[in-house]
């Protein structure tokens, strides 16, 4: 096995996994089913790429303005459609983030079906560096160690934070709006206010996860948005544990671990039905998980309760 | 049509003397090569797969078998990943292709997943990459001589297209575009639209649609509407059937004034696609006369093997095979690197001419070291410094009866 | 039950009574459109999309009326919905291929995908529902069984485009308007498959006991009401009608290939939740606001954009109508 291939899973476990820990903090502690997270990334990683390429910002000032334009869409969503039912919420979710995919792919400003190209210029300067440096320290070629070593401490220092809140007055509401919402409401609270903060802190972690994609496929495309991968982030979700921040990263590396290891298992079969048995391996995980274990692998049992 | 047979007889006599003097293989170690194929097995492209997939399994066989008959000890497999028509997922299996071995990477089929496939792997690996993508744009990438397409590039084949239509409508008239709304047909049809204004033609409608909906009627009555003296669609065969139907309902539109790119170039109509869509429609394809006699034993060999139906883009997939197993021979490696080294000596200008029938010969000459011209079923190839496909010669071909014939040529240069 | 609340509106599967109050401002704003539009672009282009969008608007609902069933009934979001139309449409597809006359073929078609959505819910949603499962799970459940649909589909046949070989091109002409045979059966086919449903609702006694269960699903089973039975017939009919609109989908359109389902469910759920969630009629008049709307934007922008209004419009619906047009009528009235 190659080592660079599994750098590369890691890289995808760790970049979905910070995104997932927005929904984690939507579904699992709030409660709000946020099915639109790969619209607020969308939008993190273009007005990331954009503001680079064209009007040449510094890379720190633009990845600043991408989490704050995916805050001001997550404030937009939320208070347009945060009064919804739960799954018309859901729905409300999709429906935004294909707009977003929609809107990319056929306006101009965003460079529509060519994509955003050359916004890593100074990423890849270092990491190119970098990898330079351990390849003389006989630590192989692996150019995709930077980026690795990046988004995990991402995620890690993410994930403490996010633990941490938990634990605050913040948190107990949030936890409380997830079990009942008439109850908090009733202690004077205004939960759509609470709801429209766990949103947007959801969407400023989805558009960090935005611009780890863009660093790491070097070129924007809309597709690379799709709702699949808000199913890929809940996916991530419930094998790690519903309201555990910590098994979002388990469930992150074991997602990805089953879905690109997958490629491995060598049948006596066409190409396109090799492809064809990874997905439904997938769709039995998801299926078999939820009804054996839906509160996840860490997860507890009352973050089950989401959405109910 | 003669003339083009004449094109390929004299060089194919000349290689065969050149043979008579009798070169001996000057290969060592057996030769273990596999064709990485990087399919759209699953995702938005899905019905690109299990075609591609085929023609690269083909060029293995065919590979191996030249191989046999000469002599040659090499064999050839083909191992293949999904890409999922996403740049993320691009990567990974293409990192799966290398890690089995792969010599060579063909596919995939849109940019946006070539450029990551590029940047995170083959340009670090030396090895080779094939995409089916025509845009221009991966032109101008720095690639270090590793991307080699067999495929036209956006800019000429709208130039082509230019002048087919030039001669079959006349010069200034009033053209009406649809296109898919993805990159190719984005790249292709804004290529088309800009040599068609500079050669004074007029534009009225210009439609992209979404391949994936359920109905085509208002597109397809936008197109027709200004009563345009022709249309351009740009669309694979796959899904030509939907906007094709929706056009010829309605009711104003003649396949005689349709022209088509060369994405919708095959040997036979495919049943999906209904005669009134198509039948009399003209189109351009980069020196890919489906009348030649590489294609025709391409095709034969297809119709042989059973399974899919023959669709476009196939014959420049299994030529991009055969490149890569001559120039490993050539090499006398399956070294990702000195394939990307030997890839233009194969397709070399002036050298012995070979192509499907005498594969065999070529694969002798090649274990020799000696250059070599492979003539591919896509046509004549040649590679431009930037790895892009040379072939300046682009044949008009119409649709008769169900069946492509090649009616003319141009020259866009 | 799955997703069950008390803060869930009463599923409407009453018609007539209920509906025709938002039905006629709904015809009468449509209508208003259409006069706005015959001004701006004249009678036959302004008509000939209004027809375009009539017969998309059809296929949408009849694709969603057996979406909103299952949703109404067992409140269920049933992400799968549109893998079981393209399961529908290649069981046809694959029993025509080995020499089954066509309606033959359709008919089983139409029976397969019926026991498809039963075993879908003796092996999955009756267990899930057993161990208490919330809406969180039931979207990933529903989001894990449309993917071994589609790829078991896919494993079978191939992701190649398929083709049902109808006739796709003739056309029936009415001045300068015009609509093709295939659409115009699928049209008629709709409205009557969709209108049958709304009145067996309304007038059957198994009607009545699935709007008895989607009320109130105790007070059904102590009512003695076999609510096992209730269950399983509405799978069985959603299956049905699922199988019905795939394959007049694949019939209609041409080819089709396993993402086809998959491509349309969120349109499917757009038109659903537009009409408001459990109604049959609301199904249609969702997919013929979405459908319109779709045909009528292509006159002012590139058609581009026609995927991306259907969801605008969704989004703006559910704005100003929280719980669909005609939910908004129920909690009125």
């Amino acid at each position: 096995m190659n080592l660079d291939f599994w750098i590369s899973v890691a890289v995808l476990a760790g970049i979905y996994g910070v995104f997932t820990l927005g929904l984690q903090l939507n579904a699992g502690l709030t409660g709000i089913l946020n099915f639109g997270q790969a619209g607020f990334m969308a939008i993190g990683a273009y007005a990331y790429g954009l503001l680079v390429v064209n009007a040449q910002w510094n890379p720190w000032a633009a990845v600043a303005a991408a989490v704050l334009a995916a805050v001001a869409a997550a404030l937009l969503v939320g208070l347009s459609s945060l009064r919804l039912r739960t799954d018309y919420f859901a729905i409300a979710t999709i429906a935004f983030a294909e707009m977003v995919r929609y809107t990319l792919q056929n306006a101009q400003f965003s460079g529509g079906n060519q994509g955003v190209l050359g916004y890593d210029t100074a990423w890849r300067g270092f990491a190119d560096a970098v990898s330079s440096r351990l390849s003389q320290a006989d630590f192989g070629g692996h150019s995709q160690l930077p980026l690795l070593v990046l988004v995990w401490a991402v995620f890690v220092v993410l994930i403490i934070v996010l633990t941490l809140l938990e634990r605050t007055p913040w948190g107990r509401i949030l936890k409380a709006l997830r079990e009942d919402e008439d109850a908090v409401s009733a202690l004077g609270k205004n939960a759509l206010s609470y709801k429209l903060q766990s949103l947007a802190i959801s969407a400023a972690i989805a558009a960090v996860a935005g611009v780890f994609v863009a660093l790491n496929i070097t070129y924007l495309y809309p597709s690379v948005f799709d709702p699949n991968f808000t199913f890929f982030g809940y996916a991530m979700l419930v094998i790690g544990g519903l309201g555990s921040f910590a098994g979002t990263a388990l469930g992150g590396l074991l997602f990805w671990a089953l879905l690109e290891g997958t490629r491995f298992v060598d049948l006596a079969l066409s190409a396109g039905q090799q492809a064809s048995l990874r997905f439904i391996l997938v769709g039995v995980a998801l299926i078999v998980l939820n009804r054996v274990r839906p509160q996840g692998l860490l997860g507890d049992r009352a973050g089950m309760v989401a959405g109910r | 049509m003669p003339r083009l047979h004449a094109r390929y007889a004299v060089p194919l006599m000349v290689s065969a003397v050149a043979l008579l003097a009798g070169m001996a293989p000057a290969i060592s170690a057996p030769l273990d090569l596999k064709l990485g194929a990087l399919l759209e097995s699953t995702g938005p492209l899905s019905e690109l797969g299990p075609p591609a997939e085929k023609a690269i399994k083909l060029s293995a066989e065919a590979a191996t078998k030249a191989a046999a008959a000469a002599g040659v000890p090499a064999t050839v497999s083909m191992v293949a990943a999904d890409s999922q028509g996403d740049p993320q997922a691009a990567l990974s299996a293409a990192r799966t292709l290398v890690d089995r071995g792969a010599a060579c990477i063909i596919g995939p089929a849109t940019t946006p997943e070539s450029i990551a496939v590029l940047n995170g792997l083959t340009m670090q690996k030396k090895v080779t990459l094939w995409p089916t993508a025509t845009s221009t744009r991966l032109r101008t990438v720095k690639d270090d001589g590793t991307i080699f397409r067999t495929v036209p590039p956006d800019d000429l084949q709208a130039k082509a297209l230019v002048l087919a239509m030039d001669k079959y409508i006349g010069k200034g008239k009033s053209v009406s575009i649809a296109y898919r709304n993805e990159p190719y047909g984005d790249a292709l049809s804004k290529s088309f639209v800009q040599a068609w204004t500079a050669d004074g033609g007029k534009i009225l409608a210009d439609v992209s649609f979404d391949p994936q909906q359920a109905t085509f009627d208002s597109e397809a009555d936008q197109v027709m509407a200004d009563k345009p003296d022709a249309v351009v669609v740009i669309d694979y065969p796959e899904t030509f059937a939907k906007i094709g139907a929706a056009l010829v309902r309605t009711g104003t539109f003649d396949a005689k004034k349709l022209f088509l790119t060369d994405a919708m170039s095959f040997a036979k109509v495919p049943d999906s696609i209904p005669a009134q869509a198509i039948d009399g429609a003209h189109g351009v394809a980069a020196g890919a006369p489906t009348n030649s006699a590489p294609y025709k034993d391409f095709n034969a060999l297809w119709d042989k093997a059973g399974g899919v139906a023959n669709t476009s883009l196939t014959s420049n997939m299994f030529d991009a095979g055969i490149l890569c197993f001559l120039a490993s021979v050539e090499a006398g490696s399956t070294d990702p690197g000195a394939i990307r080294d030997k890839i233009r000596t194969v397709t070399t200008d002036g050298a012995p001419q070979f192509s499907l029938d005498n594969l065999a010969d070529a694969v002798k000459l090649a274990a020799s070291a000696k250059p070599l011209d492979y003539v591919g079923a896509s046509g004549k190839l040649s590679f431009a410094p930037n790895g892009d496909s040379t072939s300046s010669i682009y044949d008009v071909f119409q649709y008769q009866g169900g069946k492509q014939v090649t009616v003319d040529q141009v020259d866009v240069h | 039950m799955p997703g069950s609340d008390d803060t869930a509106p009463r599923a409407d599967l009453d018609g007539a009574r209920l509906i025709a109050s938002p039905a006629l401002r709904l015809a009468a704003l449509m209508l208003l459109i259409y006069t706005a539009l015959i001004a701006l672009f004249g009678p036959i282009p302004a008509t000939q999309a209004t027809l375009n969008g009539l017969v998309s608007g059809t296929y949408l609902g009849l694709g969603a009326i057996g979406l909103t069933l299952v949703f109404g009934i067992l409140h269920l979001v049933n992400f799968a919905q549109g893998d079981l139309l393209m399961a529908g449409a290649y069981a046809t597809i694959l029993t025509a291929g080995i020499g089954v006359p066509p309606p033959l073929a359709a008919l089983a078609g139409v029976v397969a995908t019926a026991l498809l959505a039963l075993v879908t819910e003796k092996l999955v949603w009756r267990p899930l529902r057993r161990s208490g499962a919330g809406t969180l799970q039931v979207f990933l459940t529903a989001i894990g069984l449309a993917m071994v649909i589609r790829f078991s589909v896919q494993f079978v046949a191939g992701s190649q485009v398929r083709s049902l070989g109808a006739d796709v091109v003739s056309t029936v002409g009415l001045g300068g308007l015009r609509l093709g045979l295939m659409q115009v059966l699928a049209l008629v086919i709709g409205l009557v498959v969709m209108a049958g449903v709304g009145l067996m609702l309304r007038l059957t006694r198994l009607g009545k006991s699935m709007r008895a269960f989607s009320d109130n699903a105790a007070l059904a089973e102590v009512s003695g009401i076999d609510t096992g039975r209730i269950v399983d017939l509405t799978w069985l009919v959603s299956g049905s009608l699922a199988g019905v609109a795939g394959i007049l989908y694949a019939a209609a359109i041409g080819t089709i290939n396993p993402n086809f389902g998959v491509t349309l469910l969120l349109s499917l759920f757009a038109a659903a939740v537009l009409g408001g969630i459990g109604n049959a009629y609301g199904a249609l008049a969702g997919g013929l606001v979405i459908g319109l709307a779709q045909d009528w934007s292509t006159l002012f922008v590139n058609a581009r954009w026609k995927p991306a209004v259907g969801f605008a419009i969704l989004i703006v619906t559910l704005l100003f109508m929280p719980q669909g047009i005609f939910g908004q009528a129920r909690r009125r009235s």
